[in-house]
């Protein structure tokens, strides 16, 4: 009976030491292709340091010329009010044509028109006092953000001069009913940007490092023939697979490690409020996962440029519609079906779930089984591919 | 430069690329694929936003203001909550993205003309959804705040509401859009894709086309003849053009006759903006594969850069005028801002050379540079 159990134990240990010379070797070929190399350090660490300065997603310097046919002193100090910097004023349009053209040339992304007899239609308080706004739509949400400041800031203007007016006629606006929405931001109470965009810039990259290297690695091994050369070895296909998932995952794991403690802590003060732990047992899940639609992928592609547009069909749309670059509740019903088997669509919730909402396994586990069962069906998909092609 | 053997050259990476059935369908299939997807997906659009209430009030007043929440077709009403404690779970968990509540006594005090204080949680994990969320519940207070005050001033005065209504809010601000009066957000999502889906491909087929000949050493043939780095270059470059303008072709057709995107420019001014465009991205990969010396070191820097570039740097996520800093000056230094200007002047505002030739004359003095530092870095010798 033991000797069995000891014979058992032996093969464990020699199949575990194979595994580990096999990720080894993966790990090294990494190491020695210096371009890819420098490559990998690059974006867990300059590209994360970039996109945390990137972004504003408030209005930001929109161009904002403006058409002055009133000069009264109302209007001098509503033009005021369209400043920094939500709105840059680069100067006065002579003629509707002018405006119009810097609208075309996108000089200008919003024209503001105040008519004659502004400031005495506004003194009169017997018809409201109309101001016009071109916005340049092209850009949708630049024009939606700028029509909707624009909106605000009339609105505040008007509400002061509506104050005084009710005073003269005997109405205190105190007394009026007043509702103060006091909106608060949880999680991110100042909305700082960077700890969204670092997050999700971090995820992009890992997502398609994860996916590209082991199909490359592994269409590289077929196109060179090498793979034959691994196949007649005492080597499991298991073992050949696995092992390039297992050194990516390490790899990730790493390059998450760096860009967390050496990046996003430290320079952006990005939160870490669940447990660090889970994040980087899940992220191992997450490599694990992708790895495996990566290999799955390289069974079907007989050389490289063909991973590559392969590659392409599948990550762009994993990075772009699971919910950070696009609303996912805004999306048409069939897509968001369709993205539900995208194994980025749960790691985006564990991820910020665990930095930001420090949410625990107790909250997250729908995601974490849902993404454990998409990386198990494409493990095994891959495998069966792989024991077919070469079996 | 003699031209046959550039032509040579050219002949060859074609019927190998033809011959490669996958990857010849892949190439042509790819970017209408991409541009389906995304045209129905990819939208800056904030809607349906999860939202729940909780009302400790009750009252007729009440249910009136939380009803302007409920009906907006922003928000997607999933229920009354009991407990600031469930929400705070629900919050947590990202079920949730915003929660109204209303306290007790709520009407009452709006009754005898007070102020009340409300709150609304709204989940900012997601800044700009967060932010924009943030507008909605502003502006739909201001409605529902508004409503009430002028029932007041014309209760206690005795006017019209359209007098009432003049009397708290004397500024109208009239918006007109232009280009897009309907702010239909896929106008301007099909064309910018176009700029999107031709920086993803482009690159990827000219980079892995010299470093393919690397890896294998069919580039020692090469090193060995007499055909001179320029020629080898342009050779390799013209497929990969060829092959990525005819999907702009398609992706413009797509656009126009699909998405029903307008195209109010020319032709005249489009096409060739857009072959300018194809040489500048082709060129990029080109310039990657300088660099690369194996397949998968091109592929992941060529597939990587064109990410980035597309998602951060080209004005179709974050508008260029919103960067700060060095990404701004990044951006400039970039292809893709300038095609994404000329790609929506050309559809939405229908202007031309006049008033975006600086642009073309731009994208192709880039495509010239990476051209040169291409030939720089491309060594017919091996290095020791």
């Amino acid at each position: 009976m033991s000797s069995v159990r000891a014979e058992h134990m032996i093969g464990a240990r020699r199949w575990l030491r194979q595994l580990g010379v096999l990720t080894v070797k993966e790990l090294r070929q990494l190491w020695r292709d210096r371009a890819l190399f420098i490559y990998i350090v690059y974006i867990f660490t300059g590209q994360i340091l970039i996109s945390g300065g990137e972004m504003i997603s408030e209005l930001h310097h929109a161009q904002l010329l403006v058409r002055d046919g009133d000069r009264s002193a109302a209007a001098r100090e509503l033009i005021y009010r369209f400043r920094e910097p939500y709105f840059q004023r680069i100067g006065e349009a002579g003629s509707p044509a002018a405006a119009l053209r810097a609208l075309d040339t996108g000089r200008a992304t919003v024209v503001l028109e105040i008519p004659p007899g502004f400031g005495a239609t506004l003194n009169e308080a017997r018809e409201p006092a109309v101001v016009q706004l071109l916005v340049d739509t092209s850009k949708a949400n630049l024009g939606y953000l700028a029509s909707s400041y624009a909106m605000r800031i009339g609105a505040e203007f008007g509400g002061e001069r509506a104050a005084a007016r009710l005073s003269e006629r005997g109405i205190d606006p105190g007394t009026l009913p007043a509702i103060e929405n006091r909106a608060r931001m949880w999680h991110n109470p100042e909305l700082a940007e960077a700890w969204f965009s670092t997050i999700s810039d971090l995820l992009s990259m890992m997502t398609v490092a994860c996916l590209l290297l082991p199909a490359a690695a592994l269409v590289r091994e077929k196109e060179r023939g090498t793979i034959e050369q691994l196949l007649v070895s005492p080597l499991a296909p298991f073992q050949i697979m696995f092992a390039k998932v297992l050194s990516m995952t390490l790899v990730t794991l790493l390059g998450t490690a760096v860009s967390l403690f050496v990046i996003m802590q430290p320079l952006f003060a990005v939160p870490a409020r669940g447990s660090l732990v889970l994040l980087f047992a899940l992220t191992a899940l997450y490599a694990f996962t992708v790895a495996g639609l990566g290999l799955a992928v390289a069974t079907f592609a007989r050389n490289i440029a063909q991973v590559g547009l392969l590659v392409f069909l599948l990550v762009m749309p994993i990075i772009m519609l699971s919910g950070t670059h696009t609303p996912f509740e805004s999306m048409p019903g069939w897509l968001q079906n369709l993205m539900s088997v995208s194994p980025l669509r749960y790691f985006i919730e564990i991820v910020y779930g665990i930095l930001l909402r420090g949410a625990g396994l107790r909250v997250l586990w729908d995601s974490v089984l849902a993404m454990a069962a998409i990386g198990a069906a494409l493990f095994a998909l891959g495998l069966w591919r792989f024991r077919r092609q070469f079996g | 430069m003699n031209l046959r053997r550039v032509w040579a050259v050219a002949h060859k990476e074609w019927r190998e690329i033809v011959r490669d059935r996958v990857y010849f369908l892949l190439a042509f299939i790819l970017p209408p694929v991409l541009m389906l997807v995304f045209g129905y997906g990819v939208t800056q659009e904030v809607e349906n936003v999860p939202f729940a209430l909780i009302d400790e009030d009750r009252s007729a007043l009440s249910r009136d203001y939380a009803h302007h929440y409920i009906s907006s077709r922003y928000f997607d009403y999933r229920g009354q909550l009991t407990a600031l404690r469930d929400a705070d779970r629900l919050l947590a968990d990202g079920r949730i993205v915003v929660v109204l509540v209303i306290p007790a006594r709520f009407g009452e005090e709006l009754t005898a003309g007070r102020r009340v204080v409300i709150q609304t949680l709204i989940d900012g994990t997601f800044t700009a959804r967060g932010r924009t969320v943030l507008g909605y519940v502003q502006s739909i207070n201001a409605a529902a705040a508004g409503d009430l005050q002028a029932r007041a001033v014309m209760r206690r005065l005795g006017i019209g509401p359209a007098q009432a209504e003049v009397l708290l809010q004397p500024v109208r601000v009239e918006v007109r859009y232009l280009y897009n009066q309907e702010l239909k957000s896929i106008w301007g999502v099909a064309p910018a894709m176009i700029m999107f889906i031709l920086i993803l491909t482009a690159p990827l087929l000219a980079a892995l086309s010299v470093v393919r000949e690397k890896e294998t050493g069919a580039i020692y043939n090469v090193y060995a003849s007499t055909i001179s780095r320029a020629e080898y270059l342009a050779g390799k470059l013209a497929p990969s053009v060829l092959i990525s303008f005819l999907n702009g072709m398609v992706l413009w057709l797509l656009a126009i006759w699909y998405f029903d995107a307008p195209f109010k420019g020319s032709l005249a001014f489009f096409l060739p903006a857009t072959f300018v465009y194809v040489v500048c991205t082709s060129a990029l990969g080109l310039l990657v594969s300088a660099v690369a010396r194996t397949q998968q070191a091109a592929l992941m820097i060529s597939v990587i850069l064109a990410v980035v570039i597309a998602l951060s740097f080209s004005g179709m996520i974050t508008p260029v005028s919103s960067l700060t800093g060095a990404s701004h000056l990044l951006a400039q230094l970039l292809p893709a801002m300038y095609y994404h200007d000329l790609v929506l002047g050309a559809f939405l505002k229908g202007v031309g050379w006049r008033v975006l030739g600086w642009e073309v004359v731009v994208l192709a003095g880039f495509a010239a540079l990476m051209l040169w530092a291409t030939w720089a870095l491309f060594r017919k010798r091996t290095r020791q």
